[in-house]
């Protein structure tokens, strides 16, 4: 079974029932995994080989993407729960500065100025409150690390088949980066000593 | 059931004119796409990575010594100053008689992500002015920034005073803690270092989503009534439409650059403190001696006037000018008001100054 040392843990039954799945699957991959490569290994030839022996990985990022979407979700009803909030509040100030159903063209665009007005008073003081900004970020950084996962498991699959990674490909970009910096200041110096030694 | 209704006819009718009008829509008005939004006539007279610098045709004889380069923002292209023959910036400085060069940042790609501060203020912005010194015979030139482009502007100008002779920050985001507005609300909060690690540069996606978060009801509804209600007017249509096309034109931010700007100007606010480094040159607003002028919005929802104005004060010119408009972010370069009132009153001072 899963070892868990923390009594929050304990305590808490869904978390012990992800870790218990959790647990499970990495046990079944692992298992799988070492069952089968030695016959891979015989059966298989070239990049293959590599995907194979690379499948456990994309099974932890794949565990892994599941937790991160269950914390998401819960931003994401956050932020979906703070623009319904909002628009009801706002809806009902509106309702009461306009209590009757206008009848006239002047009246229609009267109570669709207040409607605007309202609705982006209100919502232009929630994207400014600290409750918007901390879920926000929130919401935005667990998108990224699904993000990351993701890029862990086209890096994977990259590598399988001899292709250099997004890492790999950064530290070329950074390379070429360094170079054209030190290239284009060199330039330009010169240029400055050209121009003042013409003076 | 109809005939007791109270409802006005003219309601009905406005609704059948306006029904009609988004069927007409198509027939009467381009697509953003088929518009050509380069309005003034230029030459690209020089090209480093994706940055190019504009040369403007002279519309009238030049007039001024000082040649002007305009330093425009990080977010949508330059064709916001030159957007509509009769609110176009550029134009209207061409006229006035001053040699007007623009830089256009390009469109970084997942290549140029490592691309920061340094190489803006110190490489594409410092090349382009001795280019134009270099091509004008001149020792210096007026700089203009605008909105971002301003923040780089006024880096540039505190390390290179010399090559600046007249300072023009329109917008300049400068005082992140001060900014009031809800961009500056998204950054505080935003973990810059793990989106440039993950994502690399900042997808224009995110910059369209932070701009739906300004006025959302006003411009994502209201806007497009108008829109469809004013069809028939053909100077409206085609002003709305190159503004929208400009809206919906966003280049990704390198990734070193964006990070760089969220943690210094708006989480730590380090250049109004003089605390921030560009390269490895600290960043001193107290070099900036020349002629300045600062020009902000009273109705800016993208750069609040608490953000741009605290350079006023932070510099060390002792011939500066500070002017609040009555109007907004795009409206302060791209209106009748910037014609009328803008425009003049910079050129006016930038003549007594060229």
């Amino acid at each position: 079974m899963v070892s868990s040392n923390s009594s929050e843990t304990l305590n808490d039954p869904s978390v012990e029932t992800i870790d218990y799945y959790k647990h499970l699957s990495l046990f079944w991959t692992d298992i799988i995994h070492l069952m089968s490569s030695k016959p891979q290994a015989l059966t298989s030839i070239g990049p293959m080989r590599a995907f194979a022996a690379n499948s456990k990985k994309i099974s932890v990022e794949l565990i892994e993407i599941n937790e991160k979407l269950f914390e998401f979700n819960k931003y994401m009803t956050e932020y979906y729960n703070q623009l319904s909030t909002t628009w009801g509040i706002a809806q009902k100030k509106v309702n009461l500065k306009v209590p009757e159903i206008p009848q006239d063209v002047e009246q229609i665009e009267s109570v669709k100025r207040i409607w605007i007005d309202i609705f982006d008073n209100d919502f232009t003081e929630l994207f400014d409150s600290k409750k918007f900004g901390d879920n926000y970020g929130n919401l935005v950084s667990k998108e990224l690390e699904l993000t990351k996962h993701w890029n862990n498991i086209t890096n994977v699959i990259l590598q399988s088949v001899n292709l250099p990674s997004k890492e790999e490909i950064d530290e070329v970009y950074k390379e070429i980066h360094s170079l054209k910096k030190r290239v284009s200041k060199l330039e330009l110096k010169l240029k400055k000593e050209k121009r003042k030694n013409a003076e | 059931m109809l005939s007791e209704s109270n409802v006005d006819p003219k309601v009905i009718e406005e609704i059948l004119k306006f029904s009609k009008n988004v069927i007409d829509a198509p027939k009467l008005v381009s697509a953003p796409d088929e518009i050509n939004l380069e309005v003034t006539p230029h030459e690209v007279v020089q090209e480093i990575d994706k940055t190019r610098l504009l040369h403007y045709k002279p519309l009238v004889e030049t007039k001024y010594k000082t040649p002007l380069l305009i330093s425009y923002a990080l977010i949508n292209r330059y064709h916001i100053l030159d957007i509509h023959p009769e609110k176009s910036w550029v134009k209207n400085l061409l006229e006035q008689g001053f040699e007007v060069y623009m830089l256009d940042w390009g469109t970084p790609t997942s290549m140029d992500k490592y691309l920061d501060f340094d190489d803006y203020v110190n490489g594409y912005l410092d090349a382009s002015v001795e280019f134009i010194k270099n091509q004008t015979s001149t020792e210096n030139i007026s700089l203009q920034g605008y909105c971002t482009g301003a923040t780089i502007a006024t880096a540039y100008t505190a390390l290179h005073p010399e090559n600046v002779k007249n300072y023009v920050a329109t917008a300049p985001v400068i005082d992140g803690w001060k900014d009031t507005t809800v961009i500056s609300n998204l950054a505080k909060h935003m973990d810059a270092d793990k989106m440039v690690d993950i994502i690399g540069n900042m997808p224009p996606e995110f910059m369209y989503y932070c701009f739906s978060v300004l006025k959302p009801f006003e411009q994502g509804i209201e806007k497009y009534i108008k829109f469809f209600k004013n069809i028939d007017d053909k100077k409206y249509v085609d002003n709305f439409l190159r503004v929208e096309k400009w809206l919906g034109d966003t280049p990704p931010i390198p990734g070193e650059l964006f990070k760089q700007w969220i943690k210094d100007i708006y989480q730590k606010n380090l250049l109004i403190q003089n605390q921030m480094y560009v390269g490895d040159e600290l960043v001193n607003l107290k070099n900036i001696d020349m002629p300045m002028f600062t020009q902000v919005a009273v109705g800016d929802h993208l750069v609040s006037p608490e953000c741009s104005m605290p350079l006023h004060y932070a510099v060390g010119s002792e011939d500066k000018i500070l002017k609040i408009y009555p109007t907004g972010h795009v409206g302060m370069i791209a209106s009748s008001l910037s014609q009328k009132k803008v425009l003049p009153e910079m050129g006016k001072w930038l003549a007594e100054r060229s």
